[in-house]
């Protein structure tokens, strides 16, 4: 019983030392691990598998440097899949620093190489908007003028001059919305304003603590898919095939889940003993 | 050579960050400090170039009056020069409210700050209450109304109409309102579980990205 | 023997045949369908854009009789005259029927065709659209339901303030959160240490942080009685300001304004992490006794309630961000959970325009546990029964909450 009590008043370093110890052992190790993947996963992936070659996608990075780790694979993942099938990529970012990200993941995408020959064309293929201020009132204004919200692109170039944008005046001229986003303004704005006002089809890539959030939007139809945290990552990277840092933290995110799970039910286990003890006592 | 610094700074910050887990110490504070400062301005500078330059002294043409190079025309010069009423010049409003909202600063004529405040505030409520209500109430509701001919259904229903029990005010939670109010917190604390499993994940993986970063872009141990 | 091998050969040689003349079908048939041209999308219409402020026109089509075979898609094109030159403003993915141009001038009249794209690039150009020509409407008649409960809503709030301005007496049942705040303040007293309130890290136009407002009026105005320090660090310089002029006002009707001091709130850092780095440095070197996180939060929830749970603070935390609720419910002695937060703002300010507001809402949460349970009890008894009279009022209970795409 001694144990139990010792157990309630463990000092919280050494919680941390062992997820520590587990998430930093299984980046040494080269163990594959089984991914299954699921339905929410899936139907984003087919939703971009379904636009044909040519089509507009807007790809809306909302979210800065410390969610990274969660989201930038799956942007790597989703610029990766549009070159791929050859879709054209129009990025714009509702949070600061999120353009930079958006930067950062092409960086990733043209060092590999398969597409050092084949490198898609700025201005042609893809294109960065950058950030503009307003929060959801961007997207609200979207829906009446593009143009008007981003009248320059990333580098300061009229978007007139752009080839990409010609022609493109609001959401209807975009043939999917993907928003990957690590709170507010982000998923929940843009199914209010895109998809609920504008009738955009829009699917999310999230961190896992949105997730649960936007996860009702699913059954309704509002979203076409979801990829929620790490997990997410790893399960759109097996779709595409493409192999990436989502699957290879899997293993440590895996370890320290099981810590994490001992530790909940030993604790708890603890707490109802010394409880039932202290309960006696008093009674 | 350049990344080698940097990554070395960003390395020893995140490790001064990380110290906090064994107990308060000087690097923390040091780090807190710095992050705390560099943020603030960060901030002050972002606000500047993302929104008062592009959106307030560009479409003006405030720019362009102070003589900047390569600035682009504005509203005021199309109103001045060509006559001409430029839908920019609706900026001018924008301008006069946060000047107003600055006056704050100012004890005697404080209050004046309230005006633009009441406007931020009265244009949200109303745009937030439509957007709100169509997808968040009338969307769900809506996809809520299933037969219950499945133990999914079921379960969708019953933690729903007991949820919004559960937030009902006008009625003491008693006999068998209050038992249904009671299924309604279950619900509710089965879905904080579900969240919390998912935050766990969130944060670990916050923390896998910056031990990537450690070993792997620092250090180079981790391919 | 024998028997067998001669109707193993007439099997062998009536094989061959058949896959001869199988082979052959494949082969008409494909050479069939490279020869026969693709088959244009039909009945291309194009009307105004109903309830929208002009400039859309949306185009309706009947899909090509080829769409199974290798249509990638459908190219819209317009011109001014029926016998102008016309240009592609756009694209539609296969399976798809309508378009909704909207880049039109209200005083032009449009014409349309589309053209069915297949996989070999191959084109087949639709018959003109009749005339068509956008114009703005006052009424957008598709969201003619959200007008009607949203109306009921408002008319009920409004209702109810009217009601409690009168000086009537509005029920509001208790709220167990509520009844820790004062025990709370008397702790931090005891102890002689101060207290922490946190409004959140959303600005002043988020309802929960004028709520956290409203419960930090009470909150300083208990400790202006209690003589204790109050601690109020803010992510928004509104905010911040907001703060100062409640704490002041509260320690003014305390009776005790010279104890009030400006540094009781200041700000921080507009920057999330910052913010939270810069609150946890307080709570560690301050050892706060009480600590309040009342508003609008996000990851910080966690990172905040967690220290202050190490340093020994009682903890009451309010939000109604559902993500955050977790982490406040698992670390903090009381939480207000969602719209309780809401209620404990009216509770404690007795102000009737947030009493009346809640009484409203209440009459919301009516009509929706209403439409819930009567509309599954007729899609039951339609999936049950099979009568088209429960599945025409099911349809019509869905109707009513259903938001149409025009």
């Amino acid at each position: 019983m001694k144990f139990f009590e010792k157990l309630m008043s463990i000092d919280r370093r050494v919680i941390f030392l062992f997820v520590g110890v587990a998430l930093i052992v299984p980046l040494f190790l080269d163990i594959e691990q089984t991914i299954e993947i699921t339905p929410e996963v899936q139907t984003l992936y087919d939703a971009f598998m379904e636009l044909p070659p040519g089509s507009k996608v807007l790809m809306a990075f909302d979210y800065d440097p410390p969610s990274a780790p969660e989201l930038q694979p799956q942007a790597i993942t989703g610029l990766r899949l549009c070159f791929d099938r050859n879709l054209k990529v129009i990025i714009i970012g509702l949070w600061p620093m999120g353009p930079m990200q958006a930067n950062l993941a092409l960086e990733t995408v043209f060092s590999e190489e398969n597409y050092f020959d084949k490198e898609p064309i700025y201005g042609v293929d893809y294109v960065n908007l950058g950030y503009s201020p307003g929060n959801e009132l961007v997207i609200q204004r979207m829906g009446s003028s593009i143009p008007a919200t981003f009248p320059r692109d990333f580098r300061g170039t009229s978007i007139e001059e752009i080839p990409l944008m010609r022609g493109i005046v609001n959401f209807s001229n975009f043939d999917y919305v993907f928003n990957l986003s690590a709170g507010y303004p982000g998923t929940v704005e843009w199914v209010q304003f895109a998809v609920d006002r504008f009738h955009a089809r829009m699917g999310a890539a999230n961190t896992a603590v949105q997730a649960p959030l936007v996860y009702p939007y699913i059954g309704t139809g509002q979203l076409t898919g979801l990829s929620g945290g790490m997990k997410g990552a790893a399960e759109f990277e097996k779709l595409t095939g493409f192999i990436g840092k989502g699957t290879k933290f899997m293993l440590s995110q895996s370890f320290a889940h099981m810590i994490v799970v001992f530790f909940i039910i030993i604790g708890n286990l603890a707490y109802f003993v010394t409880r039932g003890r202290e309960e006696k006592k008093t009674g | 050579m350049d990344s080698v610094f940097s990554h070395t700074i960003a390395a020893i910050l995140t490790i001064g960050i990380i110290s906090f887990l064994y107990k308060d110490n000087p690097l923390y504070k040091f780090c807190e400090s710095l992050f705390i400062g560099v943020s603030a301005g960060y901030w002050f500078v972002q606000q500047y170039y993302a929104n008062l330059l592009p959106k307030l002294f560009d479409n003006l043409g405030i720019t362009k009056l102070v003589g900047a190079e390569n600035a682009p025309e504005g509203a005021l010069q199309a109103l001045f020069l060509e006559g001409r009423l430029d839908d920019n010049l609706l900026y001018l409003i924008a301008g006069v409210l946060g000047v107003m909202m600055l006056l704050r600063l100012s004890p005697k004529i404080g209050w004046i700050a309230r005006w633009p405040l009441a406007f931020t505030v009265g244009s949200s409520a109303g745009l937030y209450f439509i957007t709100y209500f169509q997808s968040n109430a009338m969307s769900q509701l809506e996809h809520t109304i299933l037969p219950l001919n499945s133990f999914n259904n079921l379960v969708l229903i019953v933690g729903t109409v007991t949820g919004i029990i559960y937030f009902y005010f006008s009625k003491e939670h008693k006999g068998v309102f209050g038992g249904a109010a009671k299924v309604g917190i279950y619900f509710l604390m089965i879905t904080f579980g579900a969240s919390f499993g998912y935050t766990v994940m969130s944060r670990m993986s916050l923390l896998i990205g910056r031990i990537d970063f450690l070993f792997g872009t620092w250090l180079g141990l981790v391919k | 023997m024998k028997a067998f091998s001669y109707s193993f050969t007439f099997y062998c040689l009536l094989g061959l045949i058949l896959l001869a003349t199988t082979d052959g079908l494949a082969q008409v048939e494909s050479s069939d369908s490279l020869l026969s041209p693709l088959l244009p999308p039909s009945e291309v219409i194009a009307e105004d854009h109903p309830g929208d402020a002009g400039a859309a026109i949306i185009v309706r089509w009947k899909l090509s009789p080829d769409e199974d075979r290798g249509v990638t898609g459908y190219e819209i094109v317009r011109s001014t005259s029926p016998t102008g030159e016309f240009s592609s403003i756009g694209f539609a993915a296969a399976g798809s029927n309508r378009y909704v141009d909207a880049n039109t001038e209200d005083s032009l009249t449009y014409y349309y065709k589309v053209l069915a794209i297949d996989v070999d690039k191959n084109v087949s150009e639709s018959e003109l659209s009749p005339p068509a020509r956008s114009s703005p409407q006052w009424f957008n008649f598709h969201l003619l339901n959200l007008l009607i409960i949203g109306g009921l809503i408002c008319g009920a709030v409004i209702y109810f303030i009217a009601h409690a301005k009168k000086g009537k007496k509005l029920f509001l049942r208790k709220i167990a959160g509520l009844e820790a705040v004062d025990e709370a303040i008397g702790r931090a007293t005891e102890m002689g240490r101060p207290i922490l309130f946190i409004p959140g890290i959303l600005d002043m136009d988020d309802v929960q942080t004028i709520a956290a407002i409203t419960i930090l009026g009470r909150v300083a105005k208990t400790i202006a009685q209690y003589d204790t320090k109050l601690n109020v660090p803010t992510s928004r310089s509104i905010v911040m300001s907001t703060a100062m002029e409640t704490v002041k006002e509260a320690y003014i009707s305390a009776g005790r304004a010279d104890a009030y001091s400006d540094d009781f709130v200041h700000y921080v850092t507009d920057e999330q992490f910052g913010y939270v780095a810069a609150v946890n440095g307080i709570m560690v070197r301050e050892r706060p006794a009480t600590c309040f996180y009342i508003g609008a939060f996000f990851a910080e929830s966690l990172i905040m309630a967690e220290t202050g749970n190490a340093i020994g603070a009682i903890q009451i935390a309010g939000t109604a961000m559902p993500a955050q609720l977790p982490f406040f419910v698992a670390a903090c002695d009381y939480t207000l959970i969602g719209e309780e937060l809401f209620a404990a703002s009216a509770y404690l300010s007795g102000e009737p325009k947030q009493l009346g507001s809640l009484k409203g809402q209440d009459v919301g949460k009516i009509i929706a546990m209403s439409a819930i349970v009567i509309g599954a009890l007729l899609e039951t008894f339609f999936a049950i029964s099979g009568s088209s009279f429960f599945g025409s009022l099911a349809e019509l209970v869905h109707k009513l909450f259903s938001i149409v795409a025009s």
